[in-house]
């Protein structure tokens, strides 16, 4: 509950310095991100992996982008899981520290935008703590949440794959974080011009 | 490592000019590339918006390419997944040309120009494919899209009210065409044409065309070695021809040529290829047919010296409307033509006068005003104008005005010899109160258009659409100007031109029948000039005048313009514009059966469902009416 009286006077990692200045200026781009989890609970389960794109000007900039996968053996291990797929993958493999310090970075003062990205913070919040920073102070949106102020419905969640499909956005065999990001991110675009976000 | 990149580069792959990139290429493109989401009816980029730094790859929807000319939105291209546009910044400085607009929702890839350009210099498939794209023209993308894939041009140009004529333009085509029997050898017929100098022949059989061969055929089966010389003709010939009747029009002969894929098309006794050969029609034909656009009348207008010649042709143009009314031209394509018919024919009644005369003392410019200024005249009607002549030293203001009456009752007498009566009112550059200097018009202009009403005879309205005929334009230029000037927050102007263009009798009673004449020579018969054309054409004038849109005189296209600033309301505006159209069209043909300007159309010889058409073309009236007072804050009795 105090949490934050504690932390007063500690001292945290020199990323997480830099991430808190850049709040001093107003955000100039969103983020839209995803993560991969082993499971739902942020306190036991970990994340696997990451995808995100900035978004300026109504436009994804693709080159924008953070995509990694996260070196969880010991959590792995722990559950008796295989981690062939870590093997196997092509994508960029970091260890959790440096991947979301890299992350930490690369959001910056952004807009997060994921779709339940409230859960994902916590994702985030949870592997933070573990690294002695705080908890993330980006303001975010959330593509379920727009979509339901949008049509004014209050009693029901939409998962991804419904609004992908409410929006005929092409569904890609493939599946990773990023692929879930840039699909967050078409879905943002379209929100976004309908309600009015500038 | 960028998986996304990777799926765009992946796309990509499958459309030209892009196939000829290596996968590595396309992902490093792909990684600059940003992605934008259009709603249904978005704006890419605009007519004359500046070049944006990229150019775009449709990922899914559809994007329409339009150019916007005289108000009027014309549809070049639509481009679907994987087609490219906006190749503009590639090869030009100048701004955008078209209008992207996205059809649907759409999601579209932007590459940015600096980006792909080191491709396009070291690629010179990619460099063709964009040249090749980016120079089609209009008329041939609907040809190479299918020939070619995914091509989308970008400068397609706006086939202007020129071309409008080849709707009713006859051909002149080659009548003795060359003609040569099947058994013939390859090398005789070679050396017959090349002494005849034409580029094609056609092989016939009883003297009916069974084939045809030309300067192509003989490049791509004989040059290149698949026939020898001395093959017979009716091997290499291309077979079955292409025939049509003898008096085909232009657009026709363009259509077919379009259809079938084929540079000639040989002119038969009944269009059948079982009747004799007659002669045979080129590209080239048409391409000199095209060029002598807009049309041998203005040619022949501008040659000839007396009133009489003049007369003559302004009695072809009738015939001209005639036919093109019967071949159900748009009224708006006829009008576009007629006015241009006229405007030469009052510019060289001018210039006669100026030949006897001798050169003006001052410059001037002559006005049309009124139909003509608005380019509305399709039939003979009264001649409104007026004469504005540059300021000059007081002393000789009375000399240089005199000169100017004199040419202006010259000119207006000659016109009147071709067939346009005097305006009744006096309305015309002859008249002292109308021929007057810079400064006098400026002043006049000023008094009608802030203080109206004080000399309300004066004031018509017609005096507001003008159009220059001859002389500078520099000073119908200082005139618009003036008026546009006034025109800024001129509520009380506004006022006075609303209630003159309400106060118009309405042209159905209480019961939805007609209002007729009810005394004098018209009796029984519907006014149509000013119970529906007039509170179209005022209510126009009046608000384009409002929303200060300078350079538009037609009513139509008035509206039409209106529609598009004025979207809130775009629907009374078009249905205006239609009416307009059709009521216009009422009125030309009642003159032509009557040889007047069809201002009073009989209702008893109307068929029924002409009479229901007319009245349909009446109700959008009220919806302008309603319109105009609510816009102007009128009521009746103000």
């Amino acid at each position: 509950m105090l949490d934050w009286i504690k932390n007063i006077n500690k001292e945290y990692p020199d990323f997480w310095k830099d991430y808190l200045t850049k709040f001093e200026t107003k955000p100039n781009r969103f983020v839209v991100l995803s993560t991969e989890t082993s499971g739902l609970n942020p306190n036991k389960d970990v994340i696997l992996s990451l995808g995100a794109f900035s978004v300026v000007d109504d436009g994804i900039i693709i080159k924008d982008n953070f995509e990694a996968v996260l070196l969880q053996y010991k959590f792995l291990q722990d559950n008796g899981l295989s981690n062939e797929f870590i093997i196997e993958s092509k994508m960029l493999k970091m260890p959790e520290p440096d991947a979301i310090e890299a992350l930490v970075n690369f959001i910056g003062n952004s807009i997060l935008v994921g779709h339940h990205i409230n859960f994902d913070i916590e994702m985030l919040n949870a592997a933070l703590e573990r690294l002695d920073c705080g908890r993330l102070k980006n303001e975010a949106l959330d593509v379920d949440m727009m979509y339901r102020k949008l049509m004014d419905i209050n009693d029901k969640q939409f998962s991804l794959d419904d609004l992908t499909e409410i929006f005929k956005i092409p569904k890609s065999d493939r599946n990773s974080s990023a692929e879930d990001a840039y699909k967050i991110a078409l879905l943002f675009l379209k929100l976004k011009s309908r309600l009015g976000i500038k | 490592m960028n998986t996304i990149a990777e799926h765009i580069a992946d796309f990509l792959k499958e459309y030209p000019p892009f196939d000829n990139l290596t996968f590595q290429e396309l992902s490093d493109i792909a990684t600059n590339i940003r992605v934008l989401n259009l709603e249904k009816h978005a704006v890419l980029f605009q007519n004359n918006d500046l070049l944006h730094d990229s150019f775009y790859v449709v990922a899914s929807g559809i994007i329409n390419l339009t150019t916007i000319a005289d108000a009027e939105e014309t549809i070049i291209n639509k481009c679907h997944e994987g087609d490219i546009f906006g190749l503009r910044p590639f090869f030009a400085k100048n701004n955008y040309m078209m209008t992207a607009k996205a059809r649907e929702e759409s999601i579209i890839y932007a590459i940015p120009i600096a980006v792909f350009r080191p491709f396009v210099a070291n690629n010179s498939d990619v460099l063709n494919f964009l040249l090749e794209s980016f120079a089609t023209n209009s008329r041939h993308t609907k040809d190479s899209v299918s020939s070619n894939g995914k091509m989308i041009s970008d400068t397609s140009f706006y086939v202007d009210q020129q071309s409008e004529m080849q709707y009713i333009q006859s051909l002149n085509y080659n009548n003795s065409p060359l003609t040569t029997e099947a058994n013939h050898i390859v090398k005789d017929v070679a050396i017959l044409m090349t002494d005849s100098m034409v580029d094609n022949i056609i092989v016939c059989e009883k003297n009916r065309p069974i084939g045809i061969v030309t300067a192509t055929d003989l490049a791509s089966k004989i040059a290149t070695g698949r026939y020898p010389i001395t093959e017979t003709i009716d091997k290499i010939m291309s077979s079955p021809v292409v025939t049509v009747i003898e008096n085909v029009s232009l657009a026709e002969a363009q259509l077919l040529m379009l259809k079938y894929n084929v540079t000639h098309l040989c002119v038969t006794k009944d269009g059948t290829n079982k009747s004799a050969v007659k002669g045979i029609i080129s590209e080239h034909d048409l391409i000199v047919a095209q060029a002598s656009n807009p049309g041998v009348l203005i040619k022949e207008i501008k040659r000839s010296q007396l009133p009489k010649d003049l007369k003559q042709i302004r009695d072809r143009l009738s015939d001209l409307i005639q036919n093109s009314i019967q071949k159900n031209i748009p009224i708006s394509h006829i009008s576009n033509i007629v006015s241009e018919i006229n405007l030469a024919i009052i510019k060289r009644a001018v210039e006669l006068s100026i030949l006897d005369l001798g050169s003006p003392p001052a410059r001037f410019a002559w006005l049309s005003i009124g139909s003509q200024g608005r380019k509305e005249q399709l039939l003979l009607t009264d001649q409104d104008s007026i004469l504005i002549f540059e300021d000059v030293a007081p002393e000789k203001y009375r000399e240089v005005k005199d000169y100017f009456l004199r040419l202006a009752k010259r000119a207006t007498s000659i016109l009147e010899k071709v067939g346009y009566e005097f305006c009744p009112n006096g309305h015309m550059g002859s008249n002292m109160l109308w021929c007057k200097s810079l400064t006098d018009w400026t002043k006049q202009y000023n008094s009608w258009m802030n203080t109206p009403g004080e000399n309300s005879n004066d004031l018509s309205s017609i005096f507001f659409d003008y159009e220059i005929v001859f002389g500078e334009p520099k000073i119908e230029e200082v005139i618009e100007n003036v008026i546009f000037k006034n025109a800024v927050n001129n509520t009380l102007f506004f006022d006075f031109l609303g209630n003159d263009a309400l106060k118009k009798n309405s042209p159905l009673s209480f019961f939805k029948k007609f209002i007729i004449e009810e005394e004098g020579p018209e009796k029984g018969k519907f006014d149509i000039k000013t119970r529906a054309l007039m509170p179209l054409i005022d209510g126009a004038r009046l608000l384009i005048l409002n929303s200060n849109i300078k350079g538009i005189k037609n009513t139509y296209l008035r509206f039409k313009q209106l529609a598009i600033t004025d979207s809130k309301n775009a629907e009374i505006y078009l249905s205006c514009a239609e009416a307009f159209l059709t009521l216009s069209k009422f009125r030309t043909v009642e003159g032509l059966k009557n040889d007047d300007s069809g201002q009073y159309i009989n209702l008893r010889e109307m068929s029924k469902t002409d009479k229901e058409k007319l009245k349909n073309a009446l109700t959008p009236m009220k919806d302008l009416e309603e319109l105009i007072k609510s816009k102007f804050q009128l009521t009746q009795f103000s």
